[in-house]
């Protein structure tokens, strides 16, 4: 089923239209890429560091948080645009790649930690020390994760 | 000994082959090289945002960039060593591609601009208070770093797009 829908996508009108674009486009979406990802991670890398109780002390964590907020929409809308350009046009070429799946399964789970517990330990007024940290580095190991899997899907 | 020797010396190294033969090993390295820059380049990003005035106006620099300097700075050494070890692995192809030696120099320069703000600004800094506005040309400094380190981002992504094209 899945094969049937990647095929779709790459025929798709979208599909041909971006695939017959000058290899500029590839090289302009890498770098989107690329910033979308350290606004992301390092947003979330200062957000987690003072859940830890390290990095921006004279802040609380629910006003810190309120800060990196937008540079972590920011961040995902660059990561999800280039990733669309850089996907749509060759999905037959990620189907069968086992990394490439993987990266999205941890994606999903990000998404779901952070609309979850990301939330509550940002927002919640009495949070243990510990119960923030273990957050901490479950939300950053995750998200670290996708980046490391998004690295590895071109080597295997 | 020439410089081209010297480039092929540490390709066939010991480790410059171990790594470059690995199947794991490069993957590995240049994983930790490009993630960790949410670590060196990230967190600087967040210092420059806030000396140019876009970020957390209400603390003093101060309390911006001494609590995230040990963990940029750490960020920086792993970003270092892990490009150093790319390099060995592939010292013969990279250094045929023009970007990389100017990568380098723009790292030097970024370098020297922050080498520059820390002797000129601060000590200085370390009494400013929060809501006065800041000198223009710290704002400047703040600038001249975060375009200088997405240009080094920039060349260091562009450099396997022209190797492997
Ligand atoms: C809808 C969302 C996304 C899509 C469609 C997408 C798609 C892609 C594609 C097609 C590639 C190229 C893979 C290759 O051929 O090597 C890629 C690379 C990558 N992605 Fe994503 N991605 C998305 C979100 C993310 C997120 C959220 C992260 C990180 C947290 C991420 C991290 C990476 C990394 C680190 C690379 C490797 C970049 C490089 O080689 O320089 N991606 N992505
Ligand atoms: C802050 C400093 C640096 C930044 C921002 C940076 C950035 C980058 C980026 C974005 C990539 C592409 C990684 C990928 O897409 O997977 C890269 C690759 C690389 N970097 Fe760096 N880098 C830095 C320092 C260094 C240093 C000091 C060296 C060596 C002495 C180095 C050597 C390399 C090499 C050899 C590659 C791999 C090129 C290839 O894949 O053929 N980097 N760098």
């Amino acid at each position: 089923m899945f094969e049937h829908i990647f095929n779709n996508i790459q025929n798709s009108g979208i599909g041909s239209f971006l695939g017959k674009q000058n290899h500029l486009l590839g090289a302009i979406a890498e770098l989107l890429h690329i910033a979308g990802l350290i606004l992301l991670l390092a947003s979330l890398l200062v957000t987690g560091l003072r859940l830890m109780g390290w990095g921006l002390v004279s802040l609380s964590v629910a006003d810190l948080a309120k800060s990196t907020s937008r540079f972590i929409w920011l961040g995902l809308a660059l990561l999800v645009i280039s990733g669309l350009i850089l996907f749509v046009p060759a999905a037959n070429i990620y189907y069968p790649n086992k990394i490439f799946w993987f990266k999205f399964q941890v994606l999903l789970l990000a998404l779901v930690a952070h609309f979850t517990l990301y939330q509550y330990v940002t927002r919640s007024k009495q949070v243990h020390l510990w119960v923030a940290r273990i957050a901490a580095l479950i939300i950053l190991g995750l998200w670290f994760s996708v980046a490391f899997a998004g690295r590895f899907v071109g080597f295997f | 000994m020439s410089l081209a020797e010297v480039i092929t010396l540490i390709n066939d190294s010991k480790l410059g082959t171990a790594l470059r033969e690995s199947i794991y090993m490069y993957p590995i390295v240049e994983g930790i090289h490009l993630v960790g820059l949410a670590f060196s380049v990230g967190l600087i990003l967040f210092v420059d945002l806030r000396l140019i005035g876009i970020f957390l106006r209400q603390l003093p620099v101060n309390q911006v960039l001494k609590p995230l300097r040990p963990w940029l700075l750490a960020g920086f050494t792993v970003t270092f060593l892990s490009g150093l070890l790319l390099f060995i692995a592939d010292a013969e192809k990279v250094t045929k591609i023009w970007l990389f030696p100017v990568k380098l120099a723009l790292i030097v320069l970024a370098g020297l601009n922050a080498a520059w703000f820390e002797y000129r600004w601060g000590k200085r800094l370390q009494t400013e208070v929060a809501s006065a506005a800041l000198p223009a040309a710290v704002r400047l400094a703040g600038l001249a770093s975060l375009l200088l380190w997405s240009t080094v981002v920039a060349a260091g992504r562009m450099i396997p797009y022209l190797a492997y094209k």
